[in-house]
């Protein structure tokens, strides 16, 4: 019986940091931090220091091995942890992955708008193409980004409300956004500027919203103005947080309805971030899925969803229930994802995975390509890659 | 002034229930309004009918799913079901006793056998006790189990919830929130109860979370026999689990039947919108989906006649004044619609 | 980890048998690999990473320190009073010029005050006898200040009867056997005196009858003073007869009176008497003008001392230095007042040590009771802390209570105690305490009863402010859903108000009576500065500040006041602090 106690307190100490780990840890974050703010806030950086060349030109944004830390007091969170992705021009690419797998993170990194000082983007390159010029973000000093957010990027939140100033009119809130980004016009065209939008988010009554308080509208309401707020300054991409997560299932209809019918109409790339499968089968053109900070899978849509093949992707499309299936059992993924502070030097997946093999105990494996749009980070796929660079 | 009267007043008619034995729970015109008090001296000058007349039963060791989107009251039917509210009208029996006339000592004594799971997994522990003591302190308080069984029973239920002894001595800020829905259960299971209102579990957890403890609330039911009120807004999560779902819009079960029945033939305009509007995780595969428009209007003030007809496709003028009853079209299949008023007439 | 190991490797990966208890077996385990903290330990970690916060715990660390150990080990006690000997210019002795007339009376004699009247008016009539009182004198005068009297006693008469002298002796007076003859033999020779028996007899005419008186040295009268060497040595009259006459001279002369022999020194207004035995010489005594008294009792004034000041006065000096017995010698001045001098010495006096600046054994210096700062501020300091602490608790107390009963039962009891609370709030609580101390002052009581009553309106006034807050969170904690939970569980009243709702309060409780100790001792300072609050002979930061209330101490002695102040301020701001970092750590969202 005492050692059974003896035993259980073990353990139980043993989840705790000790004093000097944790004294460690603050005075690494604060080294950490202070080398990062000391680049992030430089002042008159000449533009040759951030300028980049896109790899392929159609796309607006390349993730290239992007690393964002967490500098937190439990430990270095790797957030994200080596991401690389393309958003094409036009298209829309579906970034899906369960809470705390790093696709805000990735979002909030091309933003700059991260919790600073302690989350930092620590390495990599996220080159974003403005039309005439492209950048490398991750590189950029924050006083230049603040031309680039809202101009060229805009972002549509899961929370409507708290996006929204309370105390001003609708009308006043789109149209200062259409005012900053076009000086030249005056007040009737500005109006005439921000009820078009609103009617292009299918607003009907617009010009009554136009003089409308937030409060007076309904969820599904607020999240149109903000995306029509998103879209009056024509960005080249939109970023779309979770917009629909917060709304009822039919308002959720409603605004994926119009998303749909917007990407059409505007040239701009969406980036949206979801954790809902639905919403990104509906909406994709490129699927990203992701896990624990890394990238598993990327591919199209059709790829994806058709021939899914991280076992993670195949889990997470198992676990979901859906109405057209019937499964007795709902297949769920043991386990949880791996503390993102210790991460393993294996394969992150490998303790949920129920098809690893002897090969999984190797390092982080690397991207295997499937198809020319399709690659997965597993080693079930190594060999055929192996195989045909052989061949 | 007559109208403004009328307002106020809460009408309470129900023809009383006959206890069926297959039946654990009896719902019949249940009502709950919550007032809305204004002025210097706090007088009611309305109500927000949450839950405006809903009728139902469910079957011992059998899971009803109830369907709706936010604010169409169905959380409130978990917690007046519960006596966790007071209810405004109508009759809740629990194996054929009106709960809701019980005094408080019957009421607590009762208590272990009815019991609730919330959706935030956050807000539903207490931050500063311990988990074992989260899990045990009812069943010590109630003294469910002799005292030499305690520990073995605390543990077991533990076990079965997939949390170790060890995780007693914690605290809730150190699990996650799958873990902590699992606590929820935990607490909920150990006072033995027949009963229990899963409102929205799985609702703030992630996917791969979400289906462990679906698959964990099913195994359970398996083992102790359960009966569930499955409240989500989630119609693919209900679908799985449920033998029975009720749709509800503002306040009123509009459908309601066997999950077969409801997902094969959904009758009423809501319920066939609500079903197409599931994105499906299939590139492509719905795309005509009915889109309903509008927002829900305010339960405050929820439209005269059917509460559906401001968003309904199939709006008849009949709609708009006359409230529409609820009918058994199939067997234990009930809808309430004027769509289907003719169809009744013509067969008899 | 490792078990979470074990547990995958031991399972084979798919098949059946793990979906059945998918999740128990390797679900969370990894658990183990996440390290947390304890939700106090967190608490704790965020508090001392606030650098200001731990400013705050050491002030009241130091405080607590220099208050409850430093009083235990400082060596004065709360009230001790200090004095201190200071050199002070002190009155020493007065002296003044005799201007009346000393009378020295011969033996057991009688001189009563009229006769010494009329005797001045003789002496300024230039008569040589008076008479008072029936009784005849005569005035023998020696020299311009030395006079001597003399009872003329009647001791026979001689009446002349038929040229036969008929002497008839005064009643109870017997006569030598020679005496009668002498006495008419003198009368034949119209002598005026005649000696019989080695008396001298003189012989006064009236009508017809002869009287044979016998003159008796009644009295000197002189304007000098016999200081004696010796205080209480008996003095005969003859050796102050022969000396004051020696003496009249006015210059250096030898006599012997009473068998001894005596030598006498004359300088200027003064005399000394020697008495020689031999070549040997010891002074017995010093004859002058002046006296020389001291002018507190406890002074002894030696002749030396005497002498040494009449011959300064003498001198016309201003100061002299004299060396009494075996002490150093020692400075003396002297002021002249009409006929008065005044001599004054530095001298060593015992005063309270008020306002001493600080010194090695009083390191703030004394206050204006001669109490050491330092002491006073330690002990300031208890009562201060202690009143904080007491009003907090009072405070609390009531609060909790009524604002746990207020959130927890709603309704109208929410409504009637929020009132109240409405009505304290708008209680102006300063006057009401103004009122209250100077009610108490007029009532004489006492200071220790008084703190009590202190304490006990502080924390009457203050406990609206918790109840508010602990009514406003537990408003808020009804509605969450673990409380919902704990009732659906059918958890008693009991549990669920103090295992589910309190300890969730607690945290801003702590926060709040942080904040309003600091409140609470300055509000105290304010009062005891005031007067209103703790009384002396207690101490209190507030009282000892008081002091500036007198301009001259405000701008002279700024270690009387400064140190308490800093005290305050120092308490208050590491309440303050602490209460910040407290705040900060048991809700860090706060903050951002």
């Amino acid at each position: 019986m005492i050692n059974k106690k003896d035993s259980k307190k073990k353990i139980k100490r043993a989840n705790y940091l000790s004093a000097s780990q944790s004294l460690n840890i603050a005075r690494h974050n604060r080294k950490m931090m202070r080398h990062f703010e000391k680049r992030n806030n430089r002042k008159n950086v000449p533009e040759s220091e951030y300028l980049a060349e896109m790899k392929k030109p159609g796309n607006v944004v390349e993730f290239d091995d992007l690393h964002t830390y967490f500098f937190t007091d439990a430990g270095t969170v790797k957030a994200v942890d080596g991401v690389s992705f393309d958003v094409p021009l036009g298209k829309t690419v579906g970034v899906v992955g369960e809470s705390g797998c790093g696709k805000s993170v990735t979002s909030l990194s091309l933003m700059q708008i991260l919790q600073r000082p302690i989350g930092q983007i620590v390495s990599g390159s996220i080159r974003f193409d403005t039309g005439s010029k492209v950048y490398d973000i991750a590189k950029m000093p924050s006083e230049k980004m603040q031309k680039i957010r809202g101009n060229n990027i805009s972002m549509i939140f899961q929370e409507p409300m708290t996006s929204l100033n309370p105390v001003f009119r609708i009308g006043t809130q789109v149209d200062e956004i259409i005012k900053l980004h076009n000086p030249e016009m005056d007040k009737e065209e500005i109006k005439a500027r921000t009820i078009e939008m609103l009617e292009m988010v299918s607003i009907a009554n617009c010009e009554g919203v136009y003089r409308m308080y937030p409060h007076e509208l309904s969820g599904g309401m607020r999240q149109r103005v903000m995306i029509a707020m998103s879209l009056a300054c024509s960005p080249r991409l939109i970023i779309a947080d979770e917009p629909t997560t917060a709304l009822d299932v039919t308002i959720q209809a409603q605004i994926l309805d119009l998303l749909r019918n917007l990407k059409d109409k505007i040239n701009s790339s969406i980036m949206l971030i979801t954790h809902d499968l639905g919403v990104i089968a509906e909406m994709a053109d490129y699927v990203v899925v992701m896990y624990a900070g890394r990238i598993v899978e990327k591919g199209t849509a059709n790829e994806i969803f058709n021939h899914p093949s991280h076992p993670y992707t195949i889990g997470l499309m198992a676990s979901k229930p859906s109405v057209n299936k019937r499964v007795e059992r709902l297949y769920s993924i043991p386990g949880k994802v791996p503390n993102p502070i210790n991460m393993p030097d294996y394969c992150y997946f490998r303790d949920r995975c129920e098809k690893r093999f002897g090969r999984c105990d190797g390092p982080y494996p690397n991207e295997y390509n499937l198809s020319p749009t399709h690659s997965t980070h597993c080693y079930l796929y190594a060999d055929d890659q192996e195989e045909r660079q052989d061949g | 002034m007559a109208d403004k009267f009328k307002s106020t007043r809460i009408v309470d008619d129900y023809t009383p229930i006959v206890h069926n034995e297959e039946n654990i729970l009896e719902v019949v015109q249940l009502k709950k309004y919550f007032p809305i008090k204004s002025g210097l001296l706090q007088r009611v000058v309305g109500y927000v009918k949450a839950v405006d007349g809903v009728t139902f039963n469910i079957k011992r060791g059998t899971t009803m799913g109830l369907v709706g989107e936010s604010g169409c009251g169905k959380t409130t039917v978990g917690r007046t079901i519960l006596r966790l509210y007071e209810k405004s009208g109508g009759q809740v029996l629990f194996n054929g006793q009106d709960i809701h006339k019980y005094n408080a000592k019957e009421m607590r004594d009762l208590r272990p056998k009815m019991q609730i799971i919330f959706q935030d997994p956050y807000s539903s522990l207490s931050p500063r006790l311990p988990v074992g003591e989260i899990i045990s302190e009812a069943v010590r308080e109630h003294e469910l189990v002799p005292s030499e069984a305690f520990e073995d029973h605390i543990d077991n239920i533990m076990n079965k919830c997939g949390l170790q002894p060890y995780h007693k001595d914690r605290y809730p800020h150190e699990f996650s929130g799958g873990q902590r829905q699992r606590i929820c259960i935990a607490r909920a299971l150990a006072l033995n109860p027949e009963f229990v209102v899963c409102d929205e579990p799985v609702s703030a957890l992630d996917v791969s979370i979400q289906a462990q403890i679906i698959n964990l609330l099913m195994d359970l039911q398996e083992q102790f026999n359960l009966t569930y009120l499955f409240i989500s807004h989630d119609l693919s999560v209900v679908e799985h689990i449920s033998s029975t779902i009720g749709v509800m819009y503002l306040g009123d079960l509009v459908e309601y039947g066997s999950k077969k029945d409801i997902f094969a033939n959904p009758l009423h305009p809501y319920t066939q919108a609500l079903f197409s509007a599931i994105p499906v995780p299939e590139p492509g595969a719905k795309m005509n989906r009915i889109v309903l428009e509008g927002s829900i209007p305010s339960p405050a003030n929820p439209p005269r006649g059917c509460k559906f007809h401001t968003r309904c496709a199939y709006c008849m003028d009949r709609c708009k004044v006359e409230e529409p009853l609820q009918r058994e079209l199939e067997p234990d299949h009930f809808v309430a619609c004027h769509l289907y008023d003719q169809e009744p007439e013509k067969t008899s | 980890m490792s078990e979470m190991n074990k547990n995958l490797h031991s399972k084979p990966p798919a098949g059946d048998e793990t979906r059945q208890h998918i999740s128990t077996t390797m679900a969370l385990d990894d658990e183990q690999r996440i390290k947390v903290l304890s939700p106090a330990m967190l608490v704790f970690r965020r508090f001392i990473r606030n650098r200001l916060a731990i400013i705050g715990v050491l002030f009241i660390t130091a405080m607590f320190a220099f208050s409850f150990v430093g009083g235990w080990i400082m060596p004065y006690g709360e009230s001790e009073t200090f004095k201190k000997y200071v050199d002070m210019s002190k009155l020493y002795a007065g002296v003044t010029q005799n201007q009346d007339y000393q009378f020295v009376i011969a033996g057991e004699q009688d001189f009563p005050s009229t006769a010494r009247a009329q005797f001045v008016l003789a002496v300024n009539n230039k008569q040589t006898d008076f008479e008072a009182q029936g009784k005849r004198y005569t005035v023998e005068t020696i020299s311009d200040e030395l006079y001597v009297v003399s009872n003329l006693m009647t001791v026979a008469q001689a009446i002349n009867v038929m040229k036969q002298y008929d002497i008839s002796p005064a009643a109870g007076v017997s006569l030598p056997s020679d005496f009668n003859d002498a006495f008419i033999s003198a009368i034949q020779t119209k002598a005026d005196q005649f000696t019989a028996g080695g008396a001298t007899y003189q012989i006064m005419l009236e009508r017809k009858i002869y009287y044979a008186y016998k003159s008796e040295q009644l009295a000197l009268a002189t304007y000098n003073i016999m200081d004696l060497a010796v205080a209480d040595a008996p003095i005969s009259f003859e050796f102050r007869y022969q000396a004051e006459k020696a003496a009249s001279q006015g210059q250096d002369a030898t006599f012997s009176a009473d068998g001894l022999n005596y030598a006498l020194k004359v300088t200027d207004d003064t005399a000394e008497l020697y008495r020689t035995n031999g070549s040997e010489q010891t002074l017995v005594a010093v004859l002058s003008r002046y006296v020389v008294s001291p002018l507190y009792s406890d002074v002894l004034v030696t002749i030396e001392f005497k002498d040494a000041v009449k011959q300064a006065i003498a001198d016309g000096l201003t100061t002299f230095s004299f060396a009494q017995g075996d002490e150093a010698a020692r400075q003396y001045t002297i002021e002249r007042d009409n006929t008065q001098w005044i001599i004054r010495t530095v001298e060593d006096t015992l005063v309270i040590r008020a306002y001493d600046f600080p010194t090695r054994e009083h390191w703030l210096g004394t206050d204006a009771n001669g109490m050491d700062i330092m002491t006073r501020l330690m002990y300031g300091g208890r009562i201060s802390l202690m009143i904080g602490f007491i009003v907090v608790l009072i405070e609390t107390f009531i609060g909790v209570i009524l604002g746990g009963i207020a959130g927890y039962f709603g309704k109208w009891i929410d409504n009637l105690l929020m009132r109240i609370v409405d009505i304290f709030n708008s209680i102006p609580s300063i006057p009401i305490i103004i009122i209250i101390g100077a009610v108490m002052d007029g009532m004489r009581i006492d200071p220790q009863i008084r703190m009590v009553y202190l304490m006990l309106i502080l924390g009457v006034l203050g406990w609206p402010g918790i109840a508010r807050l602990v009514r406003g969170q537990i408003l808020s904690l009804r509605e969450q859903e673990f409380m919902v939970a704990a009732e659906a569980t059918g958890l008693s009243v009991y549990r669920r108000i103090f295992k589910h709702l309190v300890p969730n309060v607690i945290p801003q409780l702590i926060v709040i009576s942080t904040m309003s100790l600091g409140g609470i001792i300055l509000t105290e300072s304010t009062l005891s500065f005031l007067g209103l609050g703790v009384k002396f002979p207690f101490a209190s930061w507030g009282n000892i500040i008081n002091a500036v209330s007198n301009v001259h101490v405000m701008t002279n002695y700024w270690f009387v006041w400064i140190p308490a102040g800093f005290c305050i301020l120092i308490t208050v701001l590491g309440f303050n602090f602490i209460g910040d970092g407290l705040r900060d750590a048991f809700d860090p969202k706060m903050k951002r």
